[in-house]
Formats: structure tokens, C-alpha cells, sequence
């Protein structure tokens, strides 16, 4: 049987008008759950923390707090005799920062944790959902016995959060979990149960968005550009920030209103949705290659008639 | 003469044990017994990884880019099988094996990076899956690709081998032959459907990671650049492990397959460079590739290698020139693999003051395992019917073999019927 190059192309558009229809099924099938599912809102009863930068005098109480409440080895690399970590780490989960610019302008602290997003990155990019967002709280926590250790989660997070125990054979991901098992007890998160000034406190998102915005009608001009941090960044997270420095300045990324996986995902999910497509394009393939096939015995057995060897596959 | 490649024919004038075989394998002895120092010091001990560069060169060497150049048996079989290139059917076994030890050898790298690689049982467990991760799409499709299509595909050079060595398993290596026969255009389907995904999500990867990759490289459509990169690659790979091949094993090259790959491989870059300057001209980017600044020069670095390589080979099918074909391949090869490279690390800036090179450790696992590979490749060329050659030249290895065993049983050399060719 001889395949005219008319008959293959015939073929071709005819898989093609079938991937094409599978994908418009797909897609218009899909469009209302996608569009509800692409933009994550935070739930009425997700917890938050607020820092408030005006408010901290970076006495590091947090700090110690938390490490003792996580069981972590207190960082003394740079201070022997008190705990001073330069920065996150596989045995810190919560650090304060001094910015201190060349200028003369105010200094700040900054306190760096988690930022338990809206809609993770990391928790879009992990495997088989190690890090996971909880619903109810939207904590985003990490599960020992799902993680493989690919540290993707640390490629994709925007704050640099996760960090990984290099050494020794069990190594970990370690990042703040918002205290789960004080919450699950009754009691505050470690670093907000400490502050000698309250610049971090915990609640209800809702409540602390509001206290927040509260804050900056109260003292016009007091905060960067009188927003709240995290209101709405990549999607919104569930700690915000006040500040009087530039956000970019204490290191809060600038990276706009749509959450990444949102954003980036969206063909990902659409060319992936139900194997739909892979699917449609796995029948047209097979359809050309069990044409193909069948004309290439053909020609082995022309070819075993002509040299008188066994055919080769 | 004929020249043609009519046939796949072992290596079987030249002896396994030779001296750079050996070097080979020492070197992959040595990556073995450095492999069990990072399993129990750990990987940072045993790598420059840290926790902002938290993949090192098995990850962003050896999987994102390498895994172009073992893309042959993907781009090369849809060529072969689906565009009807019959001509291209003799360097399907050289494509299908390079892919499989290419693919082979950067899975074990992986699972030696991984941290907890005990967790990764959970693939059997559909209900854990994270089914929007371009990372899960990875972890599943890769290895299903190596260990199912690819592996299936590889094995009519071993039936064979076995069917013409035992004469007792004749009937069990016929059986398998003719089943695998049956379900071969399935597996094709498979073959080429598993790698356009993997390959793609590879790029997907790096969506994930935001404005973190520099606005040269980051686009919506990197997985799509991403696997057409893969197939040119493939293409330019096998061209050149058949001149190699061909060249340190003297035998004789059929120039018209070789000037069809050429002509597939500039086409194929060309569209792809089309396509990347469009991508950056839609979003706005192409000031950023004007500026100067070490990702430009990255970025040009990049499109020169690309660019004049598809020069070179475009010429090189025209004017039947078979050292500029090679050349070109190489640099179509190269440009691929840095263009896949780069967003991973290179164009991939997580934050100032952020570095990674990899330790010496680090590099010879890397080395040792890339050493394995070739050093197999070598040894599978040289026992079973994978590099083409031409009617004649299977011929005079069964004549070599029937004097061998029959007229002289002592003798150790043969006679180099190549060079006759």
C-alpha cells in the first residue's frame, strides 16, 4: 500500500480538526471552572499576622520566640552569646532585618517569615502537594512524608521563603508554618505573642486589613505610598505589611496584582485539563503511524526478497 | 560503491576493551564511589547548591538542557514516521540508543539530587498528585518515556543479537519479535507524545518562576521554545554521533541522509529563531537585547551560535559538504544547550549577591555519569546492529565471523572491510 503524500495530508487535518475540536470542548467546558479557580480569593476566615515597621524596635524577642517554639538550633554564627541570625535559614524560620539607608533617611526593621500567600507558588509547584494550603486558615504547611526534596519550591517563591537542610540524609524543608500546633492548642503565634509593641499582631485577615487601613486614615502621609503590603500583591498574602520605607527597599518584591500560578499556569492547566488534548493527539499520531507501519513491512519484505537477509525492525 | 545505509551493522572489526573504554569506565567508578559520599554527607556537602541556587548542574545540566540532544529518537522518528522520511530509517537505532543512555543517565543524576527520594513511590499514587505541577508532569512523564516507549524501541537490535547468538532462544526472541511488531505503531504514538509533553513542561518549569528569569528568556511560550529547541537539537546530536562514530570507527558515510538532516536541522532553527524574535518583539523586549549587559551578551551569544548555524548547515546540504554539516550540527547542539541552559541559572536571578559554581564533586559525578554513557554507547555500537552502514559491509561481518569459527579459530584480527567500501 502506497501512502500518496494528498492521503497523509488528508490524515493530518483530519487529527488536527480533532484536536482542535477536543481542545474548543475542553476549553468552553472548562472556562467557568477555570476562571473561578485561576483567581484565588482568601477565604472569610483566613488568620493573618500585621507588622507594622513604625511600631518595631527590632529587639529580636520574635526571633528567640520563635525558635524555641519551632525547636530550632539558635543561629549564633554571627554573635556567640546571642541569637542574631543575618538571615532565613534551615534553622530560622523568622528573622528581623535593620535597613539602614546611606542617605541619613529613617531606618527601619523589617521581620521576614512566610508570607502564606493567597494562591502559593510553591504549593502550585509541589509534586505531591507537600506544601499545602490549608483550607479554613490558609496556613501554608509542609508534610514530611509527601516531599521528595526537589526544592522547586524554592526556585519558584517570589520572598525566597523555603529553605532546605543541606546536610545530612533526612533533610527538610523549613519555613514558618504560622505556629499550627500553638494555634491547634488554643494560643498565638510565637512571634506575635512576644512583641513587647505589638508592631506584630495576629488575627482574622479581614479584621487586620481593616485595623490596617484604619492606621493609614488615621496618619495621613505616615506610610509608603498609604497602602498596606500584601492587600493584593501576586494575588494577596496573609501577612501585610506597613511600612514607612519603600517596600522594594526592605525587600518586599514589587510583582503586581496577579498570583503567579495564575498567571504563568494558565496554559499549562487549559493543554492539560482532563488529557483532553494529549488524548486527541495520541489517536492522530497513531492513525499516521500505524499507516506508516504497515507500509514500512511492506518494504521490509521487498527488501528481504532482494537481499535474502533477515529484515531489520 | 555504494555508500548507502541500507542496514544497521555492528562494530565488529575493532575490540570492546580499548584504552579510552577503560578510561571511561574508571571515570564512572570514580562518580559511583562519589555518589555514596553524597548520599551520606549530604548535597551540600557533596554540592555549590544553596538556598538560592537550589538546583545545580544535574538539574539544570543534565535534565533541562542535555535532554534536548537526547531528543533524537523524539524528532527524528516524527520525521521518520509521521512526515514520511524513509531515508532517515537507517539512523533511528543511533537516535533511539543515544536517546535512551542520554535520558537514563540524567534520571539517575535526579535521583541522586533529590533530597528525600524515598517519596517519590508516591507517583503510583494518582490521588497525591499535584496534577497542575509542571514538576509532576516531569517526575511522570520522563521516566515513563525512558522505561516504556523508548526502552521498547530500543530493543529489536537486542532480539536480533540474541536471535542470531542462541540459536536455543531463536523461537523466544520471534515471539517477543512479533509481538513487539504488533503493538509497534502504539508505542510510537508514545514516543512521540510523551517527549512533546515532557519536553515542554521542562520550560513550563520555569513559568513558575516569575520575573526571577530574565525578560529575554521568560515568555509564555517557553515550553513551546523549549521542545522545538529539543528537536532541532536532536536532530543536530545524532548527526554528529554518526560523523564521530563514523569517523573513529572508519566507516563510510551515506552524504544523503546526512544532507537531509542537515536541511531539517537549519529549517528547524531558522523557524525557531523566527519565532523567538517575534515572542520578544510582541512583548516589548528587544531593547533589552540591544543594551549592554551580560544577559545580552548571553542572549547574542545564543542567536550567533543558533544563527550561523543554520547558516552552516543550509550551505552544507546545498553544496554536499560533509565538514561543514559537522561543524554546523556541533554549533546547533551547542546553541541549544545554552539556550536551554540559561534560564535556569545563568539568566535565572533570584536575588543580589546569589551565586552557585559547582564543586569539583560535584562536576566529576556529572563527568563520570556523562563518561558511563558514552562508554555504553560504545560498547552496544560494537555487540548489536545499531550504526548504519551498507549491505556489503553486513556481508563481510558474517564472512569474518564463518572464517573466524570455521577456517581460523586462532585468528584475533580481521581483515577492515570498510576501508574497501
Amino acid at each position: 500500500m502506497e501512502i500518496t503524500r494528498r492521503h497523509l495530508l488528508g490524515s493530518m487535518a483530519k487529527g488536527a480538526a480533532t484536536v482542535f475540536a477536543a481542545g474548543g470542548v475542553s476549553s468552553v467546558a472548562l472556562a467557568d471552572e477555570s476562571r473561578a479557580k485561576e483567581k484565588q480569593e482568601a477565604s472569610q476566615t483566613a488568620i493573618a499576622m500585621l507588622y507594622d515597621a513604625t511600631l518595631c524596635v527590632g529587639c529580636q524577642s520574635c526571633v528567640s520566640a520563635c525558635a524555641q517554639a519551632n525547636n530550632l538550633t539558635p543561629d549564633k554564627r554571627l554573635d556567640t552569646l546571642h541569637q542574631s541570625p543575618r538571615d532565613l535559614s534551615d534553622t530560622t524560620k523568622n528573622v528581623v532585618k535593620l535597613y539602614k539607608p546611606a542617605d541619613g533617611t529613617p531606618y527601619s526593621y523589617i521581620k521576614q517569615q512566610c508570607m502564606h500567600c493567597v494562591d502559593p507558588a510553591c504549593a502550585a509547584a509541589c509534586l505531591f502537594k507537600a506544601l499545602k494550603k490549608e483550607t479554613g486558615t490558609g496556613i501554608v504547611t509542609w508534610n514530611p512524608g509527601l516531599c521528595v526534596g526537589c526544592r522547586y519550591c524554592q526556585i519558584v517563591c517570589s520572598y525566597h521563603i523555603p529553605k532546605f537542610q543541606w546536610r545530612g540524609v533526612n533533610p527538610r524543608i523549613v519555613k514558618c508554618e504560622f505556629c499550627k500546633e500553638r494555634l491547634a492548642r488554643g494560643d498565638d503565634p510565637a512571634c506575635t505573642s512576644v512583641c513587647p509593641t505589638h508592631a506584630v499582631v495576629f488575627g482574622k485577615r479581614t479584621s487586620l486589613l481593616a485595623e490596617a487601613k484604619l492606621r493609614i486614615a488615621k496618619s495621613p502621609g505616615k506610610y509608603y505610598e498609604e497602602r498596606v503590603f500584601g492587600e493584593r500583591e501576586g494575588g494577596g498574602t496573609q501577612v501585610l505589611y506597613l511600612t514607612k520605607a519603600s517596600f522594594e527597599k526592605l525587600g518586599l518584591p514589587k510583582l503586581g496584582n496577579e498570583p503567579i500560578p495564575a498567571k504563568y499556569l494558565k496554559w499549562q492547566k487549559r493543554m492539560y485539563s482532563y488529557l483532553l488534548i494529549p488524548a486527541a493527539l495520541y489517536a492522530v499520531i497513531v492513525s499516521i503511524t500505524r499507516k506508516s507501519w504497515n507500509r514500512h513491512e511492506e518494504h521490509l519484505k521487498e527488501e528481504e526478497k532482494a537481499t535474502g537477509l533477515r529484515p531489520q525492525l | 560503491m555504494s555508500r548507502a545505509w541500507e542496514r544497521c551493522v555492528p562494530v565488529f572489526d575493532i575490540p570492546i576493551l580499548t584504552r579510552p573504554f577503560v578510561a571511561l569506565c574508571t571515570l564512572g567508578a570514580v562518580a559511583c564511589g562519589l555518589v555514596l559520599y553524597r548520599e551520606a554527607a549530604g548535597l551540600g556537602a557533596a554540592s555549590g547548591m544553596n538556598d538560592a541556587y537550589a538546583w545545580g548542574i544535574w538539574k539544570t545540566f543534565n535534565i533541562m538542557a542535555l535532554t534536548g540532544l537526547g531528543s533524537g529518537g523524539f524528532s527524528i522518528g516524527i520525521a521518520t514516521w509521521l512526515f514520511g522520511r524513509r531515508s532517515l530509517h537507517s539512523v533511528m537505532r543511533t537516535a533511539v540508543l543515544s536517546s535512551f543512555l542520554i535520558y537514563a543517565s540524567g534520571l539517575m543524576l535526579l535521583g541522586i539530587d533529590v533530597g528525600r527520594p524515598w517519596n517519590f513511590l508516591w507517583i503510583l499514587a494518582p490521588w497525591r498528585w499535584n496534577v497542575h505541577s509542571p514538576m509532576l508532569e516531569v517526575g511522570f512523564c520522563m521516566p515513563l518515556y525512558t522505561a516504556v516507549p523508548l526502552f521498547l524501541e530500543a530493543t529489536p537490535p537486542v532480539l536480533e543479537w540474541i536471535h542470531s547468538r542462541w540459536p536455543e532462544l531463536e523461537s523466544t526472541a520471534e515471539m517477543a519479535e512479533s509481538l513487539l511488531k504488533r503493538i509497534y505503531p502504539w508505542v510510537l504514538g508514545l514516543a512521540f507524545l510523551l517527549p512533546a509533553m515532557h519536553q515542554s513542561s521542562l520550560g513550563a518549569l520555569m513559568l513558575l518562576a516569575g520575573n526571577q528569569v530574565h525578560p529575554l528568556w521568560q515568555t509564555p511560550w517557553l515550553p513551546l521554545l523549549y521542545v522545538w529547541a529539543a528537536s532541532f537539537m536532536g536532530f543536530a546530536f545524532v548527526s554528529v554521533v554518526l560523523m564521530v562514530c563514523h569517523l573513529v570507527w572508519n566507516r563510510s558515510l551515506d552524504e544523503d541522509v546526512l544532507r537531509e538532516m542537515s536541511r531539517i536541522t537549519a529549517w528547524l532553527i531558522a523557524t525557531w529563531l523566527i519565532f523567538r524574535f517575534a515572542d520578544l518583539a510582541m512583548r516589548g523586549r528587544l531593547h533589552l537585547a540591544v543594551q549592554i549587559s551580560a544577559p545580552s551578551a548571553l542572549f547574542w551569544m545564543e542567536i550567533l551560535l543558533l544563527l550561523s548555524a543554520a547558516l552552516m548547515l543550509a550551505v552544507a546540504s546545498k553544496r554536499h559538504n560533509v565538514r561543514l554539516a559537522f561543524q554546523g550540527s556541533i554549533l546547533a547542539a551547542l546553541g541549544g544547550l545554552m539556550y536551554r541552559f540559561d534560564p535556569t541559572t545563568l539568566a535565572f536571578q533570584p536575588r543580589a549577591g546569589a551565586f552557585y559554581f559547582p564543586t569539583f564533586i560535584e562536576l566529576l559525578i556529572d563527568i563520570g555519569f556523562l563518561s558511563l554513557t558514552v562508554a555504553t554507547f560504545s560498547l552496544l555500537a560494537k555487540v548489536l546492529p545499531i550504526l548504519p552502514a551498507s549491505t556489503r559491509l553486513w556481508r563481510a561481518m558474517e564472512s569474518a565471523r564463518w572464517n573466524k569459527s570455521v577456517l581460523h579459530p586462532q585468528q584475533a584480527e580481521y581483515t577492515h572491510y570498510a576501508a574497501a567500501d
